[in-house]
């Protein structure tokens, strides 16, 4: 029991601040019990011990600053760039549904033929003998030949074939 | 590409001005700027800071490299967490907090190592020992090769405890720090500081006296 309260006394608080009256009760027992005065032993060197590793200190180096604030810039700009992920992700549907849309309108504009008109043309054509380009692009190589009446014959019969 | 800018004088000069104006500020204000994206701001604090986070961090690791690192993420997880600090403490305390989390979650990390054993003992560290159990009470050692071996066996016993164990003993029995000054460096209660300083010494107790359990007897205790 009273091997008990010795290291209790060391235990409770930090060695250096055991007070003088605890200290002498200590050495006291420990002078008598081996167990004691071995526990004691170890419990002033292990608080040597840690007063000598307290002591070490490292000062920042001169870089220091400037390579937090690298580091800084750095997680900045890959937020930033997570953030417009982000954005594009949450807006990612609505623009998709966009682009799918003005892509649409093109193909239909430009890519799927308007085959009833063409065709009318074609009829036309082929009822007088000349196509549209041929009166509208080349008036000087048959003018002559042909009549004011089959001009518009051949402009305008596409134009009401088409309106039909 | 380099911003060409700043290389102008008048970067220089606008920076060395900004500069001066924060030396003043208080550190409430500089938070409040470096928030707003005042980079000088959060320099000034890492200027007024970085030695006592440097000094925090040494008691954990004893390569620099790892202190740099350990202080480096405390000071951009500080950065991240500025709209945390209110100013209603001190913000030495919130970055000593700060550390002290970065610094055990880094120990924590690491591979803790096995128990210490006599012979792993350097013969410095065996001529160091015989010497401080030579030496009267808590005598210090003036030679700095001799601090340097202590200092080395020191952490090596140390590691083989756990980083909480590590923490509480370096506060409390290395740095002689009360038991309310480290409830509020770590955050704990009153009585898992003391709880876990009392058992911390115990184990350290221990580590030591195993390692001088195998000295011849004349030189552990005369």
């Amino acid at each position: 029991m009273k091997d008990q309260h010795i290291i209790s006394l060391i235990e409770n608080t930090s060695f250096g601040s055991i007070s003088e009256k605890d200290l002498q009760t200590i050495e006291a027992h420990a002078a008598e019990c081996d167990a004691c005065e071995s526990a004691f032993a170890a419990a002033r060197l292990a608080s040597v011990m840690l007063r000598e590793r307290t002591a070490e200190t490292f000062e920042p180096s001169s870089f220091f600053q400037t390579r937090v604030m690298a580091h800084v810039r750095e997680r900045q700009a890959a937020n930033e760039t997570w953030a417009w992920s982000r954005i594009w992700r949450s807006a990612g549907a609505l623009a998709s549904s966009m682009v799918a849309a003005v892509v649409a309108l093109a193909v239909l504009t430009f890519v799927v033929p308007d085959t009833s008109i063409n065709g009318d043309l074609v009829d036309a054509s082929a009822r007088n003998g000349y196509s549209v380009e041929e009166v509208i692009l080349n008036p000087g190589d048959s003018l002559e030949e042909v009549s004011d009446g089959l001009i518009l014959t051949t402009l305008y019969d596409a134009a009401e074939d088409t309106v039909k | 590409m380099a911003d060409t800018r700043l290389r102008h004088p008048q970067y220089f000069n606008a920076r060395r001005l900004l500069s001066q104006s924060h030396e003043q500020a208080s550190d409430l204000e500089l938070a409040r700027s470096a928030r707003a994206g005042d980079e000088s701001a959060f320099e000034e604090i890492m200027r007024r800071y970085s030695p006592r986070v440097f000094r925090f961090a040494s008691r954990f690791f004893r390569q620099r490299s790892l202190v740099e690192e350990a202080a480096q993420e405390v000071f951009l997880r500080a950065f991240t967490e500025l709209d945390s600090f209110a100013g209603r403490g001190s913000m030495e305390g919130w970055l000593t907090r700060i550390t002290t989390n970065t610094c055990l979650n880094l120990l924590r990390s690491a591979k803790r190592r096995p128990e210490l054993t006599v012979s792993d003992l350097t013969e410095d560290e065996t001529a160091w020992l015989d010497s401080i159990m030579s030496a009267t009470a808590t005598e210090r050692h003036e030679s700095s090769e001799r601090s340097l071996v202590a200092a080395d066996l020191t952490d090596r016993v140390l590691h083989t405890l756990s980083p909480d164990d590590q923490l509480v003993l370096m506060l409390i029995d290395g740095e002689e720090n009360s038991v309310k000054d480290v409830v509020k460096i770590t955050g704990w209660s009153e009585s898992k500081v003391k709880v876990q300083a009392f058992r911390a010494r115990r184990r350290m107790r221990e580590a030591v006296e195993k390692l001088l359990r195998r000295k011849p007897k004349a030189s552990a205790t005369a």
